[in-house]
């Protein structure tokens, strides 16, 4: 184990940003902390980096205490999502200054220093740049020397805050790509802190998701996107339909609806069930029929509208009052050829139904 | 009595002229002329264009400025010169050459030069807490830095040689230690220091709080050390407003005259300042001397005005943004 965290918590004046955090990072993975912002991911990136302090609990990196260690011993590489280079320093002697500063005993020679920085540089492919001002780069390529920079004191975890947070959405993906392959280059330890839930789960060889200073998940991309552990989970990642339920006698209702899902084992109550927009599948009604089920797994439904730009579209329907967004291919809409004030049957296929603290897939209803 | 009354009126101009060139008149305006000329010039490609701006009138108030400069500032500097230009070469050369007034010079500009090297660390020490740190009283101690500003400076004057004189409370613990402060060189150092403490206090401020905290943060988890830190990254990025701050109280120390005359005790080559030597002029009607003396006032502080500016445009231009 690369980094173990166990019961760390912080506060700023009465805004509790870490509650009992227990964490653990693996040697040479790739870690999203990924949540909305006031979840506390960035604050737990931040102690891990040794520029915050928690107000309790422990760390260790490499089985050796870290928290009164200087950000200096711990060895690690931020990276800042604004990227914080130094602006009076070319690019050169940004990517030189952790080596620069090393005591006497450590520091390389010049020679040394300055092939290493191009080493850098070229991996990067910022060498032409080498003495340009920060302020004479775009924002993905200040962020590559930040990157570069904060590689360069070969540190033994790197961290990175938002990294692409402030970049436009076509340099976000390049350097998505760009620093996945770097990883697999590397195998360097990194935990990277992210609100978008697509960057961490096309990136991260596991997700931690956090929700007002705790962690709801942790898994690999798969596992929190297919078998999310709670409902703030399942309504971070990604679309989803949500409806209020009520169990009864191990049966769950939607709220309004004519239709029984299986709930055994759940005490009576209020619930709440998530359904996803694409397992959600349409057919077309040629005659409005009362009530709301149409057969035992068939739900009428009204169309509201359809967006049909881009290979998949998005039709939003009303159920019962509860707005339905089902997502589909182009081809399969036009094939249903369905519009504004239609008549749908809807099956609502895999879900999955929430009460508090239990859990339980819902899949035919009865 | 016309003429000497019109006289009269021409030495104040030309002591009232010295005097406000000292105090970073002309260096404030020249430092502003200076900035939207590197500011263009970094801006461009090169050369001096002017561009379409959605606020149009260059050509008036480029106008206006230059009237304006011109009757405030270049009349009463050139009535200076064109008086001093009467005495010839040789004569003028015989009335700042005298040992009174090079020692006057040397006198001014050491302590101007140090009360402004004392108020560039003190300055970037008041600056720094009052932007880093929250405490009580904060908006109280901020208000005092601009107490100089206020102040007349006669009693600034009066206040300081009150304090320093030997039986004054601070003078009472020095005097006996055999350090004099009141009546000597130093206590004209100790005024200037009062007066120009706003200047690298105010200029620094604002860049200060602009500094975001990430780049400390970057050259920490860097393993920089604190002094690193301070030194590599936060000083360099202070130095163009340091120097600003430094090229004000040091402007405004040369031309500085209220406060001094009551501490500096006044005494020819050892304790009297440039200012001071035009007033005594003007008071013997020896209108000449004190025009060629404020003349080579004139012309040293624009000469050490322009370095300082320069060097601050090299500055800028290294770290353009």
């Amino acid at each position: 184990m690369t980094i173990r965290i166990s019961g760390i918590c912080k506060r700023f004046g009465s805004f509790v940003a870490l509650d009992r955090v227990d964490l653990e990072v693996r040697a040479g993975e790739l870690l999203a902390l990924l949540g909305p912002s006031g979840s506390g991911k960035t604050t737990l990136l931040r102690i891990l980096g040794g520029l915050e302090r928690p107000d309790q609990g422990s760390l260790t990196f490499f089985g050796e205490a870290a928290l009164s260690l200087t950000p200096r011993d711990r060895q690690v590489g931020f990276v800042f999502q604004h990227y914080s280079l130094f602006r009076h320093m070319t690019v050169f002697d940004n990517v030189a200054f952790g080596l620069d500063v090393q005591s006497r005993k450590d520091r390389r020679s010049r020679l040394a220093i300055t092939e290493k920085v191009r080493e850098l540089l070229r991996m990067v492919q910022l060498e032409p740049l080498a003495d340009r001002y920060p302020s004479q780069l775009s924002g993905g390529q200040r962020q590559l020397v930040s990157l570069a920079r904060a590689l360069a004191i070969e540190p033994r975890v790197l961290l990175l805050d938002e990294p692409f947070g402030a970049l436009d959405a076509k340099v976000r993906k390049e350097l998505r790509r760009w620093l996945r392959r770097l990883h697999d280059d590397m195998h360097i330890t990194s935990v990277f802190v992210t609100h978008d839930q697509e960057e961490a789960l096309e990136l991260a060889d596991r997700v931690v998701v956090m929700n007002r200073g705790r962690i709801e998940q942790v898994g690999v991309p798969s596992q929190v996107y297919n078998d999310p552990a709670s409902p703030f989970v399942y309504d971070f990642l990604g679309n989803v339909n949500r409806f209020d339920c009520t169990i009864d006698a191990g049966v769950a209702r939607i709220v309004g609806v004519d239709q029984a899902f299986p709930a055994v084992g759940m005490a009576a109550g209020p619930a709440v069930a998530f359904f996803r927009p694409h397992d959600i599948e349409l057919t077309r009604l040629e005659a409005p029929a009362k009530g709301t089920a149409v057969s035992a797994e068939l739900l009428r439904a009204q169309v509201r509208h359809v967006y049909a730009i881009g290979p998949t579209a998005r039709v939003e329907l009303d159920l019962a009052g509860h707005m339905v967004e089902v997502v589909m291919d182009q081809d399969r809409l036009r094939g249903l050829g369905v519009d504004g004030g239609d008549w749908c049957g809807i099956k609502l296929g895999r879900g999955r139904l929430f009460r508090a603290g239990m859990v339980a897939a819902m899949a035919d209803p009865r | 009595m016309v003429m000497p009354d019109h006289n009269i009126y021409a030495g104040l101009t030309v002591a009232v002229a010295a005097g406000r060139l000292g105090r970073g008149w002309l260096g404030g305006a020249l430092a502003r002329v200076h900035q939207a000329w590197s500011g263009t010039k970094a801006g461009e490609q090169g050369g001096m264009i002017i561009r379409y701006s959605v606020l149009p009138g260059f050509g008036l108030t480029l106008g206006l400025t230059l009237s304006w400069l011109g009757l405030i500032v270049l009349l009463p500097l050139a009535g200076l010169v064109i008086h001093a230009a009467d005495l010839g070469w040789s004569g003028f050369l015989a009335e700042v050459g005298t040992a009174r007034v090079l020692a006057a010079f040397r006198i001014s500009l050491t302590t101007a030069l140090a009360a402004a090297l004392i108020n560039l660390v003190f300055g970037l020490l008041v600056a720094w807490v009052l932007v880093r740190y929250r405490f009580v009283g904060q908006k109280l101690v901020d208000a005092l830095v601009d107490l100089p500003f206020a102040l007349p400076t006669a009693v600034a004057g009066i206040a300081l040689s009150a304090l320093y004189s030997a039986n004054g409370w601070i003078g009472s613990i020095l005097v006996p230690l055999g350090i004099n402060v009141a009546f000597t060189p130093l206590g004209i150092v100790v005024a200037l220091t009062f007066i120009g403490l706003p200047f690298v206090v105010r200029t620094v401020e604002p860049v200060l709080q602009e500094l975001p905290p990430e780049e400390e943060e970057a050259a920490i988890s860097l393993g920089a050390s604190r002094l690193q830190t301070f030194l590599r990254v936060i000083l360099p990025a202070l130095t163009p407003a340091l120097l600003t701050g430094f090229a004000l109280a040091f402007a405004r120390g040369l031309g500085e005259y209220g406060s001094v005359i009551f501490i500096a005790g006044n005494m020819p080559e050892i304790s009297e300042i440039v200012p001071l030597l035009i007033i005594i002029k003007l008071e013997q009607f020896d209108y000449h001397g004190a025009t060629a003396i404020g003349t080579l006032m004139l012309l040293l502080s624009f000469v050490l005005l322009l370095l300082i500016n320069l060097l601050q445009a090299w500055m800028r231009a290294r770290h353009a943004h």
